[in-house]
């Protein structure tokens, strides 16, 4: 059986004056997931329409979106289950990075901190695009860190739970007041980073390095990340986590 | 050559703070923290104005103690000490799982905290209108 959805996109190429939707009838197969209907939407509608996909099951995080004002990765949602069987079905980018076109959000100022945990990421390209990635996110460029562990297996470490989606930067309310903020997924990464790690000099600099006004402070408790976040990576237990991490250390130093 | 890209506004980009639509309770608390704390530093200004009434004697002050027996104003006090329940209830949360402590159960804490938090606001009710 097939759904005809109607598809009200966010359209935005550089040089318009503003974003405005377009609204698609798309028809997709009743177990198609939402991906394959944005799919149907640039085939046979509009091949100008620009979005993000590779994996298509929820390993490499490209896709993610935001479908009816809530941040989804696409490829895993199905649309008899996002789409309430009537009405448009709104398709978004993502909330808290700049746009590039239509989907497609500038990530680089985000991948930049995911390097400086010193993990493995995945989309390395994304990380040095000649986009205004510093000067739209605010971030400074952060040099990326070796992280060693005890099996010297350091170049294949990844934060595995972590798809690198960019859900919960889009859902912190503190990441949309701020691009200084290091964000729910950095500092997932440098918690990781952190427990991996057999050298503690190595341990102690990435606790330095979000010790401060726009590292793990900077949280405002809202655990949207944590709510928001596809697979099991609780970055909001991850800055409370480094949070005591922290306490401890500044105890130590103080009293010794 | 760098891209052009596109942004909201500062402005519009904080107020998204506010919007809580299909947000979990999490954030449903954060917002409520913020409203009750900007309502609290107000009052906390309006006190000190109220206050630098006594300077001008008996004819500046009494008046204002008329106006604050009335029912309107009373009504205003219960929103105060709802303002102080809600925040400070919620602080404690806060506070806790900023320490790394019961950051899984934010969500039970936050529903126990508020419990203790209208209970809180109903006794006072009922003591701010029963003796005034």
């Amino acid at each position: 059986m097939t759904l005809e959805i109607p598809l009200k996109i966010f359209r935005y190429k550089a040089g318009d004056a503003a974003p405005h939707y377009d609204t698609f009838k798309v028809q997709v197969a009743e177990t198609a997931n939402l991906l394959d209907a944005i799919e149907v939407a640039w085939a046979e509608h509009d091949r100008t329409l620009t979005f993000r996909h590779a994996c298509h099951h929820a390993s490499c995080g490209s896709c993610a979106v935001r479908v009816n004002g809530v941040e989804r990765l696409p490829c895993i949602a199905p649309v008899a289950q996002v789409w309430p069987g009537q009405g448009e079905l709104l398709i978004e980018p993502l909330r808290n990075f700049p746009i590039i076109s239509d989907l497609v959000v500038d990530v680089a100022g985000f991948f930049q901190r995911m390097l400086a945990s010193g993990l493995v990421i995945t989309r390395t390209a994304e990380t040095t695009l000649p986009l205004n990635a510093d000067a739209a996110s605010g971030a400074d460029v952060l040099k990326p860190q070796a992280v060693v562990v005890a099996d010297g297996l350091s170049r294949y470490n990844r934060f595995e739970d972590c798809i690198e989606c960019g859900i919960c930067i889009s859902a912190c309310p503190t990441m949309a007041a701020t691009d200084k903020f290091f964000g729910p997924a950095g500092l997932a990464a440098i918690y990781r980073a952190r427990l991996e790690s057999a050298d503690k000099a190595q341990a102690t600099r990435l606790l330095e390095l979000v010790d401060g006004e726009h590292g793990v402070w900077r949280c405002h408790s809202a655990n949207e990340c944590t709510e928001s976040c596809p697979q099991n990576v609780d970055p909001a237990g991850a800055i409370m986590a480094l949070r005591r991490d922290l306490l401890a250390y500044r105890f130590k130093k103080l009293f010794g | 050559m760098a891209t052009q890209v596109y942004r909201k506004s500062k402005l519009r980009r904080a107020l998204i703070w506010g919007d809580v639509r299909k947000r979990r309770l999490g954030m449903l608390a954060y917002v409520l923290n913020r409203i009750t704390g900007h309502g609290l530093v107000l009052y906390l200004y309006l006190h000190l104005v109220i206050l630098s009434m006594l300077a001008g004697g008996p004819s500046s002050w009494d008046p204002f103690i008329a106006l604050a027996k009335s029912p309107a104003f009373l009504v205003l006090d219960v929103i105060l000490i709802a303002g102080w329940l809600i925040h400070g209830l919620n602080g404690l949360r806060v506070t806790l799982t900023g320490l790394g402590i019961g950051v899984r159960s934010q969500k039970a804490m936050f529903v126990g905290l508020m419990t203790i938090a209208v209970i809180g606001i109903a006794a006072m009710a009922l003591a701010v209108f029963s003796k005034g």
